[in-house]
């Protein structure tokens, strides 16, 4: 009996010991791959946030209105850092999920490759957001001076209309770009944006029908409230 | 395009191959025009160039009203004439030429004038001048001032100044030539369109120069900076007194922010490139004219300003988050202030409109905002200084009107150093 126990005991420490061998090599191959990460993610952070201020990147976001749309929104940070910060973490990421995967533990099995499967996804939805905050506050401002010039009253509402149209657009399609809830984000966005048309044609239709009548006599007939001079 | 436009000329005048004038004409769908303008120019080419070779060469940009045949029916054999497609190159195509062509009302104006400098090259002509087929106002003696300066005293470009109503040309007067003469020391009257005389030396440069024809120079009209560019170079300018003005087509009438955007936008331009010439200190100085002197008129029918007042306002209340990007701290202070007065005590200072015009101009180079945008943003700003004007001086008379004009000139050229330091240290 005692014999027994102390052959159990000693295959399980042997069997133990064995899956320790093995196992070590995976678990410093992961620190390893998470050091070389912070490494890598450290450098290509700084590399980056180089270029972007050798290109004045800076002043392109400002010119385009980035920062002051992050600023709204309640981010302080310039946009570089944001971008430099984003590529570290990428890149830690990166290099964590193949450690990560290095440990060969069959839960994490697939992890690196639904990662990187899902990664051009989340690149694509990122780039698609940002294009669409340069264009809101592109179109927004390009609205808003030329209701001025034409001096029409609810020139700010025209504007935030567009800019908020172009946002929600950019939204509906950074959530389909991730595959979050695309039936219930194309319902919904159909519903507001048709809502919104709908609401424009019953406003011109019924309370507006007059202003809109003689607005377009004046357009068509070409009647316009001039100055008395030339400017030119 | 270039052997185009020759090849197109040799087969039509087969025995042009030097000239002494060159005529030109560009005209679109000008049929109900280009026989009087044509007359005018007969009577003055027979009057003061009876013994000169003529060539008289009409660029249409394809007209549907016959215009090119009145061209042919009207000069008959009297002076050999030919008649161009100045378009080439896809040019027509180019989405910077909406803006232009707005503006300057005539699709391809750019190729034609280009077709014309190539031609003065090629023909060794000793002088070109330019007459808009939509004028109405053309008389015999426009030939001999437009043509007379560059054969005879060595003038490179002559530039037209007509006789208007006292506030007619608002923009030009206020802020296009004060900004021309405070940067190249030139008193120039930067009118636009009608006529023009070239002689072949400034032919031949602007032709070659490329950065006149693309890149972001496409996007202006090239009314909008023949004179600039003229002074800038060092041309000998001239101005002719071609009398009044009156064309089919009102240039700038039907959208001041396009007119605006054109005008302001091309001399900021050539600011960017001109940097070395207009940094320098330079007092002004007057340039030769020819013509009778003309009296100021007054306009014909009360100038109201509230709606341009209204502009202003509204600019004040809406744009003030882009003011707040491109004016200076100081000036955006003045132009705040300026919200709290009543319609007729209304005053837009000189020296803030000077500071506006200049952070403005700093603002382009930096491309504090999209070029458009800020250009357009302008334009309440300029109501605002129009109306001012007009409130100060409608009580007097049309010297009054150009004692202010004068004024603006001077208090250009005295803030010029603002500028400088501005755009040297922003």
């Amino acid at each position: 009996m005692s014999e027994m126990w102390q052959e159990a005991m000693i295959a399980a420490y042997r069997e133990m010991m064995n899956r320790a061998v093995l196992f070590l090599p995976k678990l410093m191959a992961m620190v390893t791959f998470l050091l070389v990460g912070l490494a890598v993610g450290w450098l290509v952070k700084l590399l980056l946030m180089h270029i972007l201020k050798v290109v004045r990147f800076e002043v392109f976001c400002e010119r385009m209105g980035l920062t002051s749309a992050l600023a709204k929104g309640g981010v302080k940070q310039r946009m570089s850092d944001l971008i430099g910060r984003f590529s570290f973490w990428v890149v830690f990421l990166f290099f964590a999920f193949m450690g990560v995967d290095a440990l060969d533990l069959p839960a994490t099995a697939n992890l690196m490759s639904a990662i990187l499967g899902f990664l051009p996804h989340v690149i694509a939805a990122i780039l698609v957001g940002l294009l669409g905050i340069l264009l809101a506050n592109f179109s927004g401002e390009a609205v808003l001076i030329a209701a001025v010039n034409a001096q029409i009253q609810g020139a700010r509402f025209m504007a935030n209309m567009v800019r908020w149209g172009v946002i929600i657009f950019t939204g509906a399609m950074v959530l389909t770009q991730l595959g979050i809830a695309k039936e219930i984000v194309v319902a919904a966005f159909s519903i507001i944006f048709g809502g919104i048309v709908l609401a424009m044609a019953i406003a011109v239709g019924l309370g507006g029908r007059t202003i809109a009548k003689e607005a377009l006599e004046r357009r068509l007939r070409r009647e316009k409230a001039g100055d008395e001079f030339t400017h030119i | 395009m270039e052997d185009a436009v020759w090849k197109a000329v040799q087969e039509q005048c087969p025995d042009a191959h030097q000239v002494d004038l060159l005529i030109a004409l560009p005209s679109f769908n000008h049929a109900s025009t280009i026989g009087s303008v044509l007359k005018a120019i007969l009577a003055g080419l027979n009057a003061s160039f009876a013994n000169a070779s003529i060539l008289i060469v009409n660029a249409d940009v394809g007209s549907q009203d016959g215009t090119p045949g009145i061209v042919k029916q009207t000069v008959g054999d009297l002076v050999p004439v030919a008649v161009i497609q100045p378009l080439g190159e896809g040019s027509s195509a180019s989405p910077f030429a909406l803006n232009r062509l707005s503006y300057s009302g005539m699709p391809g104006r750019e190729e034609a004038f280009r077709s014309f400098f190539v031609l003065t090259q090629r023909l060794q002509a000793k002088a070109c001048a330019v007459i808009d087929a939509n004028m109405r106002s053309v008389t015999a003696e426009w030939m001999s001032l437009l043509v007379k300066p560059v054969l005879e005293s060595g003038a490179d470009y002559v530039a037209p100044v007509f006789r208007r109503p006292r506030y007619e040309g608002s923009l030009t007067n206020n802020l296009i030539a004060p900004l021309t003469r405070s940067l190249y020391g030139k008193r120039v009257g930067c009118q636009v369109g009608g006529g023009y005389g070239f002689s072949p030396k400034m032919a031949s440069t602007l032709f070659q120069k490329k950065f006149l024809w693309e890149g972001e120079a496409a996007r202006f009209a090239i009314d909008s900076w023949l004179t600039t560019v003229a002074v800038a170079e060092g041309f000998q300018v001239w101005q002719a007194r071609l009398g009044a003005k009156v064309q089919d087509h009102k240039a700038g009438a039907a959208d001041v922010a396009t007119s605006l955007v054109q005008a302001v936008g091309a001399s900021y331009h050539y600011m960017e490139h001109y940097q070395d010439v207009w940094e320098k200190p330079t007092a002004s100085s007057a340039v030769p004219e020819v013509g009778k002197p003309m009296e100021t008129e007054v306009e014909s029918t009360p100038i109201h300003v509230e709606r341009m007042m209204k502009g202003f306002r509204q600019g004040l209340r809406d744009l003030l988050p882009i003011w707040e990007v491109i004016l200076a701290p100081e000036t955006l202070a003045g132009v705040l202030a300026l919200g709290l007065k009543d319609d007729e005590d209304f005053r837009f200072p000189l020296a803030l409109w000077v500071q506006t015009v200049y952070d403005f101009a700093v603002a382009y180079h930096e491309k504090a905002i999209h070029r458009e945008h800020l250009l357009r943003s302008l334009m309440p700003l300029y109501l605002g200084r129009t109306s001012s004007v007009v409130l100060e001086t409608r009580g007097g008379g049309p010297e009054m009107v150009q004692h202010t004009v004068e004024q603006g000139c001077q208090t250009f050229e005295a803030m010029k150093p603002y500028l400088v330091d501005r755009w040297r240290f922003q």
